[in-house]
């Protein structure tokens, strides 16, 4: 598991980009997130709906209740305009930051 | 199947978010749940430990508790995100940092109930005294281009007349002849009786002369003004009436003009009427008549006859005061010595004055009313200063919170801004509330007698003040944040980040400026107390002047006796005779008398009389002193002793030969070894015909004419009534039983001798005196009551800045107990810091209460600037007041818990 801190402040990137180019409910989230880290990284529901619940309120995210015929009804989220831009900036950022982190550490030259 | 619902309720159950908001993530979370305790079940687990797994999803729920309480309750509560300002409109900067002002205003009642309650009764007691002075001394008089009107009044100083009406000689004299007036008028208040026989009342009128409408540039609105023809006593019967007057007595009919109406018991043809609210200064004529004369008033040898007429002018565009007064001054040169006393005349030092007309109409009271307004300025100053320290201290408080801002991105200009709009919304909504309290201040001025003041008829609760009072509340709001924004400014980041926290010292600059207020305030309030000291003492002393008559159980009332009906002395004798004869009779009654002219009445005009035989020395002037006729029992009813010879009673009303009383001021100026009786006495500086001088008969005691503070011995020269008539007269009556009961027998008294008669301005002596004296009780109560809020505030203000010292030192004060410091000398620092500052305050107070003392001479009577006494005084109450509100923090000091003062934090 990663350290708290980083995981704190990199988690919203991870939601924005999960949601960038479709609409997800938290569960699916939270799988994608475990299952593509490989199990480095972990949400539970404690930790992952106050995330979302806030990036809605930033309006960056939107939820909607969405019931499919013989499914569960579900709220699924998705990006806005402005999250969209948002996204784009946090990439930049931390591209930056992980080409930085990469040049002090050297691993450019491994 | 669990139920996770009822598990996820219980979780969000503190948290009281908005039900629909609940119900919504109740679901999704349990969702969620759901979803993970299928898949645990489908990867094998049993019920039990799939459970178990799924619960720990909910681990950490306090860190979701938290998250939510924060996130949802953003809702109501948007964030202040500095770093993106620059992208917002200003409007909208504005609204939010109005936003944030209030709700930080709201989570501070205490605060903000203090700060709301001084501000509102500052700028009420502002508000209600500008009011005043708004109307009385700003207004401009509601007549087109009134700043070119002016009056011209005759002053007489070394004859003792500082102020005598113009004359009808004046009048045909100047008209047309100035070049610097357009137009120029005369008038004269006066009453008259008007109605039908039995049912008559004293209106007040204005006899004007043609030009008065025209000088005013305003006139009637329907009809016609009045013509030169009308200006003469056979042809004057004619009337203007106010529209009041027209809507009441004739319900507004046009066709009234050509009517009669029944005036001092003739027919006068109405011939206009004026425009709604049509008034001129303070009179409250109901109708204007001409103001007539003959030929013979007209001459040279009346040129100094006043007659208390009035003069007014209107300068021509351009034209100013002192360039009508050169042209006044000169024609006074070039007409001299056509009169045939001119030397007498310039040894008066007679000289017409031309002054602004609402200038000149309200000089009186001026004084008093800049005194009063700069009364409520300090108590203003001592709030503000009062509202600046308690919002240092907040914004010491806050110091860390905005050093986190501004390293988070705030602007200087937003921090400047945030601060200016709380403080505006306090003043603003400080300066409603003030209003309130104007509303009510103005009424309860009226009740004490303000719109009797000059021009008090317009003092007015209107559009104009809330629109002052909201732009002052406005600036007051900017001034107090200035400070404040100055302060915060001025923290550098990085100190702020360090000190003024409650675990390190306070910061000295921060302390030296609130201790610096509080010395001002203590300066200011003792500034006030000492003002309200000296009015008081001064009112005290007025009190204390004897008048020179016993006013107690003394009953007088206005008559005038219309010339109509009173042509002859034999008809007026009779009438005075018999009315003072009938009140005599009256069970209860111990003297009645008839004088043309009460004391105190404010109307004061004096003739030059002088001893036969007199010859003024070198340089002297002849004096004008104080006439009166007078009959029946006079001088007993008004209690004025008898100090030589004898009274005069109503056998000297038919005596041929003629006799007189005089004052001891009169006597002692002429006679000063005393040998007034038997002297005779001049009515005219003239001393031509031998049968026109009167013989002393008596002297008796003077009385204050004019006003209690009179401070000139003028002289009175008394008459029998058929030697010096007047239409208008005062009954006087002394009784053994409350005056005032009196009243109604007079009124009877009167219509049965004459049905056309009303008697008016029926009053006791004691009230005339009180009435004479509305002006300095009025103002010493509101500069006392204006001393009372400041040491209210000031005691506030001290109370504040040392509980504040205290809670901020808690730390240290924990240290040196627990070091084995005693409680009582941990208190008597404090109240050493507080006695400090009152000493401070008072050096301060002691030297402007001196120059407020000085600039108050003016309207004191008998009291010096600084008066050791009242000095003391005011030393005592403030000290008192500082010491109780030092003592609770000093003694809260003490109390301090060392390993509680230390574990804090």
């Amino acid at each position: 598991m990663l350290d708290r801190e980083l995981k704190k402040g990199s988690a919203e990137l991870l939601i924005l980009s999960l949601v960038e180019t479709r609409a997800r409910h938290g569960y699916e989230i939270s799988k994608m997130i475990e299952a593509r880290s490989g199990g480095m990284l972990k949400f539970n529901v404690a930790s992952l709906y106050p995330l979302l619940y806030r990036l809605e309120k930033r309006g960056w995210i939107i939820g909607h209740w969405i019931e499919k015929p013989g499914q569960k009804r579900r709220r699924c989220y998705k990006l806005t305009k402005e999250g969209k831009q948002m996204l784009k900036a946090q990439r930049t950022t931390w591209q930056s930051f992980v080409a930085a982190i990469n040049q002090i550490t050297g691993l450019e030259n491994a | 199947m669990p139920d996770w619902k009822s598990e996820i309720r219980q979780l969000l159950a503190k948290l009281k978010l908005e039900p629909t908001r609940e119900a919504s993530i109740i679901e999704e979370l349990a969702e969620h749940l759901e979803e993970f305790y299928e898949e645990s079940l489908s990867q094998g687990a049993t019920p039990a430990t799939a459970w178990q797994q799924t619960l720990a999803e909910l681990s950490g729920s306090e860190l979701l508790g938290r998250e939510l309480r924060r996130i949802e309750r953003r809702h109501d509560s948007a964030p202040i995100i500095f770093a993106t300002n620059r992208r917002r409109n200003s409007m909208a900067n504005l609204w939010q940092d109005l936003r944030y002002g209030a709700r930080t205003l709201w989570k501070t009642p205490g605060f903000t109930a203090t700060a709301l309650l001084t501000l509102a009764l500052c700028i009420g007691a502002n508000l209600t005294i500008f009011a005043i002075v708004d109307a009385v001394l700003l207004r401009p008089l509601p007549f087109p281009e009134a700043d070119r009107l002016v009056t011209i009044f005759n002053t007489y100083p070394k004859a003792g007349v500082k102020r005598d009406g113009s004359s009808f000689t004046n009048y045909y004299e100047r008209r047309s002849n100035i070049a610097a007036f357009s137009e120029l008028a005369i008038c004269r208040e006066g009453t008259a009786v008007i109605g039908e026989t039995g049912a008559t009342q004293r209106a007040a009128t204005m006899q004007v002369s043609p030009e008065f409408f025209a000088t005013l540039g305003l006139g009637p609105v329907i009809g016609r003004t009045f013509t030169e023809e009308e200006l003469t006593y056979q042809t004057d019967g004619v009337a203007i009436l106010t529209d009041a007057y027209w809507r009441q007595h004739f319900n507004a009919d046009a066709n009234v003009i050509g009517q009669a109406i029944r005036v001092d018991g003739g027919q006068k043809k109405v011939i206009g009427i004026l425009p709604p609210n049509f008034q001129y200064l303070s009179s409250d004529a109901q109708l204007y008549l001409p103001l007539s004369s003959n030929p013979t008033n007209r001459v040279p040898g009346q040129r100094h006859s006043g007659n208390s007429i009035s003069m007014i002018a209107r300068l021509k565009p351009g034209v100013t005061v002192t360039e009508a007064q050169a042209q006044i001054d000169a024609q006074n040169a070039a007409l001299a010595d056509s009169y045939p006393q001119a030397k007498m005349i310039a040894e008066a030092g007679f000289r017409s004055v031309v002054a602004g007309l609402r200038t000149d109409h309200v000089a009186a009271i001026r004084p008093t009313l800049l005194l009063l307004q700069a009364g409520v300025l300090l108590l203003l100053l001592i709030g503000s200063v009062n509202l600046v320290n308690l919002l240092l201290i907040r914004a010491s408080g806050r110091t860390k919170e905005l050093a986190i801002r501004q390293s988070l991105g705030a602007s200087r200009r937003h921090v400047v801004s945030q601060v200016l709009a709380e403080s505006v919304l306090l003043t603003f909504v400080g300066g409603l509330f003030g209003l309130a309290i104007a509303a009510g201040g103005i009424r309860l001025l009226t009740v004490l007698g303000a719109d009797q003041l000059p021009l008090g008829a317009q003092i007015a609760f209107d559009g104009r003040l809330a629109l002052i009072a909201l732009a002052g509340a406005f600036g007051l709001g900017i001034i107090i944040a200035l400070p404040i924004a100055a302060f915060n400014l001025r923290r550098q980041l990085a100190n702020a980040l360090q000190s003024e926290s409650r675990s390190g010292t306070t910061n000295r600059a921060a302390q030296r400026l609130r201790h610096s207020f509080i010395v001002a305030q203590l300066a200011l309030a003792f500034v006030l107390l000492s003002g309200a000291g000296l009015l008081s003492l001064s009112l005290k002393r007025v009190l204390a002047v004897a008048p020179g008559f016993r006013a107690e159980h003394v009953l007088s009332g206005q008559l005038s006796l219309p010339w109509k009906n009173y042509a002859t002395q034999a008809a007026r004798i009779g009438f005075v005779e018999r009315l003072t004869e009938e009140v005599g009779q009256q069970p209860g009654v111990t003297a009645a008398g008839v004088i043309t002219n009460i004391p105190l009445s404010r109307r004061s005009g004096k003739s030059a009389i002088t001893p036969k035989g007199y010859v003024p020395q070198p340089g002297e002037s002849v004096r004008g002193h104080y006439l009166y006729g007078v009959t029946g029992d006079y001088f007993a009813a008004l209690g004025i002793p008898l100090r030589a010879g004898r009274l005069l009673d109503n056998t000297d009303l038919r005596r041929t030969e003629r006799v007189c009383v005089v004052d001891e001021d009169f006597a002692r100026r002429y006679w000063p070894q005393g040998r007034a009786i038997g002297q005779q006495l001049f009515l005219s500086p003239k001393q031509e015909a031998e049968a026109e001088a009167s013989t002393i008969v008596g002297v008796i005691g003077a009385v204050k004419q004019a006003a209690l503070t009179e401070d000139q011995a003028l002289g009175a020269v008394y008459h029998p009534y058929n030697n010096h008539f007047d239409d208008k007269l005062f009954v006087v009556v002394r009784t053994t039983t409350l005056p005032e009961s009196l009243g109604a027998t007079l009124q009877t008294i009167v219509r049965k001798i004459d049905p056309e008669l009303p008697v008016n301005d029926l009053r006791t002596m004691d009230a005339r005196i009180a009435d004479s004296l509305l002006a300095r009780r009025s103002s010493a109560l509101l500069i006392a009551l204006f001393a009372g809020v400041a040491l209210l505030l000031t005691a506030i203000g001290t109370y504040g800045v040392l509980s504040y010292a205290v809670a901020q030192r808690q730390r240290e004060i924990g240290i040196r107990l627990a070091l084995g410091a005693l409680p009582s000398q941990i208190g008597r620092q404090f109240l050493t810091l507080g006695l400090r500052l009152l000493a401070l305050g008072i050096v301060l107070g002691v030297v402007g209460a001196g120059l407020a003392g000085w600039v108050m001479q003016a309207i004191l009577f008998n009291v010096p600037a600084l008066h050791f006494v009242t000095l003391i005084g005011a030393v005592g109450i403030i000290s008192v007041v500082a010491l109780v509100a030092c003592l609770i923090p000093a003694r809260r000091a003490t109390k301090v818990d060392p390993m509680i003062a230390l574990r804090y934090e």
